[in-house]
């Protein structure tokens, strides 16, 4: 036991109040919820620490050694001494035993009695009942005392195979199991050598018709007195393949230019035509798939991507009435940047996400499909997961390429309760987007990657340290006669806006190669380019001349489009008479037409046809009407009639009946007769002092301290139907925003937030 | 970031660069594993595909020296999933391999049983198999070698076979190399690497000497050959060719066609005689085993039916040599090709052919001619089936063809075309034969004759002459309606005139296409597979001829 710990304590709150500034200020620090808010004083943070609710965060918290450590302590009975904890973790140097002593005991896990360390009730019950698949003592089993470990070992050196086989399965827990119909407890058989044999010995008890339990100390004595068949007190180690530390960076620059390019594609397209956000939130499975077959990614890295292009705020909710997902004025800004910035703040928004890409397209609890950009994306604990998986990453030597299973099982022994079922799927889905998005490069942490977990939010210093390994962008394009441009490598900024608008990519990686075909020429000059336009883009994008192929087809393109147009009109006026037509657009009285002369004999106006007639009839025209098949149509106009509506008749409305005035009488009796009772019941017939209405956080504030103090407070309590009761209570534990006590001699659990107000008795 | 000449792509392309310093050699680092897919100008895209790395495998070559190549050549870092799936797919082959075992039987033995255990779950694999032997072997019948080796390629286990072949019944070949001629060196890499193989298919360009190639196979063999070829025209060239370049002798070469059934030491057999049906059985099958042949040839195998793939499957223990200007089939049955007849053991650009000399350059012209009015509403109104019909046989061609006959008049010239109606229009306009189906052999070859002779200087050929026939002057080609958008047939017609001329002029070729209409899709279709091999080609309007 160091010099520095004072004189063994009574109790919990006995140890905190003995502890010096320093221990204190270190337990603060360890277990931050106790200090929010602050306690009044030292016995209200012994109380606040032992709470289940800060235990349970505190044991949460814990690696798979300490765990272990306390595991053994709670095993060991009311107290351990280190030499105890030793013997209990097989073996462990004393050294050891009593750091890991040291630790719980800093974080207020266990206290220091007279006779050695004790374990805090608490901690005791989140770690539960199974403690390290142990079973209850044979005195809280059925079937008699606990035997002594001389009979154990006589009685387990006598037991059959069969029998021995059983022990065996239940010796490292779960210590309770579920025998065949004809091994069940009580039943008679020949086969006498197995449970049964067993359960006459008392080496297990019967805890149901069909199971078995073994009791702790058999099991203890089956162990030879370890807690744990493996203790693990250093992490495991992460080992990998090495690579070389220049592939690495390059491999990691690579995969960075390429994650730059596919958003910008990506993010291209949703300029063009956003998808719809879906009723749920989210994007459709189908928009999702386009984005894939656009992209050329595989689904998962597709969804990646856009999840990416949301948490670096590359794309929002336009929140119109019929929303889609739009790039945002962001996007506009990150496309200026250089490279260096502009993967620096997708690998910062990515570092510090609670969402988490790789479930979508998994199901949810509820069953449904998780889409992509939804709000079932959202995994709090992923962030935790991924900076754990990232810093292990940062702690092998430069160049290592952990093994995702060497990295899984080191994040589990970090936080062994923590961890979700799923971790090993969880780390492999982190590295493939690590390495997706270049932080990792060949399976290794490159500099940036590095950078970017040292840099704590500065973008300049990330940016930088990526910026050498980036590819540099390429200037000019090959074109090529079978009717392809390719880009030797990254294009940017204008030339790779120009490509995508005049071709497709056929093939991505460290190249581009863009087909042209009559389509996307069409397209190109359905945005308003001409084909001259499109060559000259093409001459200058080139550093070879425009392949004779590539100029007709842009030529042949341009010289169709257009050759057919199309124009919305609301109105035909056709008339053999040209002159007539001629009179009517020299008009001036029918310039509010605005007709024009598509033909010699045919006018179009923009105007209603009824209204053309009309206006035609007043100008002394007299104009027949003809329908869209152009046969002559005579107006039918039917008399107008207006739909009577029926009436309805105003009906009386009674403020209440009778019936309803009658059970409010009656509620209000009862409860009157019910206070009166209570008042009457109440020790000495006290009513107690006036109850203040208070805020939530001050009531907890008074009950945490009678609870420390062991004393009764007034409190006001709102029942389901809306009165107030007042009551006085005696308040013994609080947690998860209830409140335990009695009152009037009845345990009672309260919400928290139905307490109008609490006072000290 | 290295300045290598190849750029990796994540789709498995690799390209590259032409011009740059060291593309020769890593072109040669990348040939054994990669296809070439498309050869233009500049980039030249090799594609990497499973069949491709397993042919590598059973070159002898291993992951390492492929990812090697890829890393060494490559500008910009290879992605690392790309490497993973390269050894992967290279270590899926040999896991399974076909031998003899010490009694002579042939067995299928495995160096990983779990393997083993997953291809004897399969439904189509188990009736191939037979006796379970050891944990590691499986006895296989004879007969099912061929397709047993289909099927666990399409499983993806590819069996190695190491089973060996029968050396045949033994018959004395050798090449007649006097009369001044010699092979030229990329026929006898191609011989070689067959013969190193044991059995696979060689690419060559259309006129770069495929059957010398075949005769050089069978005086390695020095064995009783059959060889399966596409008609009887093409049938008597072979023979023709073989009694003028090898040992042998008019005895020793047999024919087994419609017309004539003689069964020799060497027998040349049509596709066609094969493949005849009555009632429901392959009455000309007994050929296969009608003599111990050493040595199959499969004259252009990409155009092998498919009745003869499962004769194949039943051949597997002799040596087979496929002959093809383009493993590119439409019916995408090249998986079969590679586990029937073999991987491919040598290829050879065109251009390369061409820049050594031994096939003509060649100048390709699309020239578009618009239909007339009438022409074009009565596309516009055609049944969708009838349109390429109605495009290509338009009128408004004709004088087009006959401005480019006039043009090379003198030269050789052949026009080609898919419709009788239209060829014989053709020909009473330009005043020459016309050769079809309907055509007797005698008369096809009096004329073949003639025109070798340059006593006439045009034809006018229907689809018969796509392959095989020998036309060693024609140096003008006019194509005016096609199989659709057939992109070997393309290949197959330019190969017409690619045989090097005596002067060394640059042959011609022009398809004549509508615009505007289906055939000018399928003409660009048909054209990607010849801008893919690195013909540039020029497209000009009817009215910029004169």
């Amino acid at each position: 036991m160091p010099p520095a710990s004072p004189a063994p304590s009574r109790s919990l709150a006995d140890d905190i109040r003995g502890r010096s500034d320093a221990e204190l200020t270190a337990l603060l620090a360890a277990r931050p919820d106790l200090a929010r808010p602050a306690p009044s004083d030292l016995t209200a943070l012994a109380s606040r620490s032992s709470t289940r609710a800060s235990t349970l965060r505190a044991v949460d918290g814990l690696d798979l050694a300490h765990i272990q450590a306390l595991e053994a302590a709670a095993v060991a009975g009311d107290s351990v001494t280190p030499a105890e904890l030793s013997r209990l973790l097989g073996g462990i140097d004393a050294a050891s035993a009593t750091r890991l002593l040291d630790d719980l005991w800093r974080l207020a896990l266990v206290w220091r009695a007279p006779e050695g360390t004790v374990v805090t009730r608490t901690a005791k019950d989140v770690l539960g009942e199974a403690l390290a698949g142990l079973g209850p003592s044979g005195d809280d089993l059925p079937g008699g005392d606990a035997l002594d470990e001389t009979t154990i070992r006589a009685a387990v050196a006598q037991a059959p195979p069969r029998a021995r086989a059983v022990l065996d399965r239940l010796t490292w827990g779960p210590a309770v199991g579920i025998v065949a119909a004809e091994d069940a407890p009580g039943r008679r058989g020949p086969s006498d050598d197995g449970p049964r044999w067993l359960l006459t010995q008392g080496l297990v008890r019967a805890v149901a018709a069909d199971q078995i339990a073994l009791p702790r100390e058999v099991a203890m004595t089956l162990r030879e007195g370890r807690v744990h068949r493996e203790v693990q007190l250093e992490p495991p180690t992460v080992t990998g393949p090495e690579r070389k530390v220049d592939a690495v960076d390059a491999a990691a620059g690579a995969a960075a230019s390429e994650v730059l390019a596919l958003l910008d594609e990506l993010l291209d397209a949703w300029s063009q035509t956003p998808p719809r956000v879906l009723r749920t939130g989210g994007l459709a499975v189908r928009d999702l798939k386009a984005a894939a077959t656009r992209l050329d990614t595989a689904p998962e890295h597709t969804a990646y991507l856009v999840e990416l292009a949301l948490i670096a705020d590359l794309v929002a909710d336009d929140g119109e009435v019929d929303p889609h997902w739009v790039p945002t004025a962001e996007y506009d800004a990150w496309q200026t940047e250089p490279g260096g910035e502009r993967w620096a703040r997708l690998a910062q928004a990515w570092l510090s996400t609670t969402r988490a890409p790789h479930r979508v397209g998994s199901r949810t609890d509820a069953s449904s499909v998780v889409n992509a950009l939804g709000g079932d994306v959202q995994w709090p604990p992923i962030r935790s997961l991924r900076r754990g998986v990232l810093d292990l990453l940062a702690a092998t030597d430069v160049g290592v390429a952990p093994l995702a299973s060497d990295l899984a099982a080191a994040v589990r022994w970090r936080r062994p309760r923590r961890v979700p079922r799923t971790l090993e799927s969880v780390v492999e889905a982190v590295l493939a987007e690590a390495a997706w998005l270049g932080v990792t490069g060949h399976g290794a942490l490159s500099v940036a990657g590095r950078a970017l977990l040292a840099s704590g939010g500065d973008i300049a210093g990330v940016a930088e340290s990526i910026h050498p390994h980036l590819p540099t962008p390429v200037e000019a394009v090959l074109l090529q006669a079978d009717l392809t441009a390719i880009a030797p490598g990254p294009v940017t900024g204008s030339l790779a806006a120009f490509l995508r608008m005049v071709a497709d990519v056929e093939s991505r990686g460290g190249a581009t190669v863009h087909r042209f075909s009559e389509d996307s020429i069409r397209r190109c000059l359905d945005t308003g380019w001409t084909g001259e336009d499109i060559l000259a883009g093409l001459r200058d994008a080139s550093s070879t001349p425009v392949p004779q192929p590539l100029e007709y087809l842009v030529r042949d393109a341009a010289r169709r489009h257009g050759t057919v147009r199309v124009r919305g009109v609301s109105a035909v006026i056709r008339s053999e008479d040209e002159a007539g037509l001629d009179v009517m657009l020299a008009h001036r009285q029918l310039s509010a037409l605005q007709l024009r002369k598509i033909a010699p004999t045919v006018l179009t106006s923009p105007v209603r046809p009824d209204v053309v007639l009309e206006v035609l009839r007043e100008e002394g025209f007299s104009p027949v009407a003809e329908s869209a098949a152009g046969t002559v149509t005579v107006p039918t106009r039917p008399a107008r009639r207006v739909v009577r509506r029926s009436s309805v008749d105003p009906a009386l409305v009674q403020a209440m009946d009778d019936a309803q005035i009658t059970s409010l009488v009656a509620g209000l009796r009862a409860s009157e007769t019910e206070s009166r009772a209570r008042a009457a019941a109440a020790p000495g017939g006290r009513t107690g002092p006036p109850i203040p209405a208070n805020d939530p956080t001050t009531s907890v504030a008074v009950l945490r301290e009678a609870i420390a103090d062991g004393r009764a407070v007034w409190l006001g309590y709102s029942d389901g139907v809306g009165r107030t009761q007042r009551l006085l209570f005696y308040p013994e534990r609080l947690d998860g925003g209830r409140v335990t006590g009695t009152s009037e001699g009845v345990t009672r659990t309260l919400s928290v937030h139905r307490i109008t107000g609490v006072v000290a008795d | 970031m290295t300045d290598g000449a190849l750029i990796v792509q994540s789709d498995k392309t690799l390209l590259l660069e032409v011009e740059h310093p060291r593309s020769a050699e890593a072109r040669r680092a990348i040939a054994p594993f990669a296809e070439l897919e498309r050869a233009p100008e500049h980039i030249h895209t090799y594609r990497i595909t499973p069949l491709g790395l397993w042919n590598a495998r059973a070159a002898g070559h291993d992951a390492e020296q492929v990812v090697d190549a890829l890393v060494t050549h490559s500008r910009y870092p290879v992605p690392h999933a790309l490497l993973v799936d390269v050894a992967d797919t290279m270590a899926r082959y040999g896991r399974l391999t076909l031998t003899k075992d010490g009694d002579g039987r042939l067995v299928l033995r495995t160096t990983d049983r779990a393997v083993l255990a997953e291809v004897l779950r399969h439904k189509r694999i188990k009736p191939l198999i037979g006796e379970r032997l050891d944990e590691d072997t499986v006895v296989v019948h004879p007969s099912e070698r061929g397709h047993l080796k289909q099927e666990l390629l399409k499983v993806g286990w590819p069996a190695e076979d190491e089973a060996g072949y029968v050396d045949g019944e033994a018959h004395a070949i050798s090449l007649d190399q006097g009369g001044g001629w010699s092979l030229r060196p990329y026929q006898e890499q191609a011989v070689d690497g067959f013969w190193h193989g044991g059995s696979g298919v060689v690419v060559l360009p259309c006129g770069a000497g495929k059957t010398l190639v075949g005769a050089a196979a069978m005086a390695k063999a020095s064995a009783t050959t059959l060889i399966l070829v596409t008609n009887t025209v093409s049938a008597r060239q072979w023979k023709d060719e073989l009694l003028r370049r090898t040992s042998l002798t008019e005895d020793e070469i047999g024919e087994y066609s419609g017309a004539r059934k003689e069964i020799r030491p060497v027998t040349i057999a049509t596709y066609q005689v094969l493949t005849t049906r009555r009632k429901g059985v392959y009455t000309h099958l007994d050929l296969l085993d009608a003599r111990d042949w050493g040595l199959v040839v499969y004259d252009e195998v990409h155009l092998l039916p498919a009745p003869i793939f499962r004769m194949t499957a039943d051949l597997q223990a002799r040596r087979r040599l496929g002959l093809t200007a383009t493993l590119v089939r439409e019916d995408g049955l090249e998986s079969d090709v590679f586990s029937l007849i073999g991987p491919k053991r040598f290829d050879a650009p065109w251009k390369d052919i061409e820049a050594q000399g031994y096939i003509a350059p060649a100048d390709c012209v699309e020239v578009r001619v618009s239909l007339p009015d009438g022409q074009r509403m009565a596309y516009a109104v055609a049944e969708p089936e009838d349109r390429y019909r109605l495009a290509s046989c338009s009128d408004s061609k004709l004088p087009v063809v006959e401005k480019l006959v006039a043009r090379h008049r003198g030269e050789p010239t052949l026009v080609i075309g898919q419709y009788l109606d239209q060829l014989d229009e053709l020909a009473q306009r330009l005043g020459a034969d016309v050769i079809t189906g309907e055509t007797t052999v005698t008369e096809r070859q009096r004329l073949y004759d003639a025109f070798r002779t340059g006593a006439i200087s045009l034809l006018v050929v229907s689809k018969v002459a796509n392959f095989s026939i020998d036309l060693p002057e024609a140096s003008v080609a006019i194509q005016v309606s096609g199989t659709f958008g057939s992109r070997q047939e393309e290949a197959q017609r330019l190969g017409r005139v690619l045989r090097p001329k005596g002067d060394g002029r640059t042959a011609h070729f022009y398809t004549v296409v509508a615009r505007d209409t289906v055939d000018a899709d399928f003409a660009a279709h048909r054209q990607r597979f010849l801008a893919e091999q690195g013909y540039a080609y020029r497209i000009i309007d009817a009215t910029d001829l004169d």
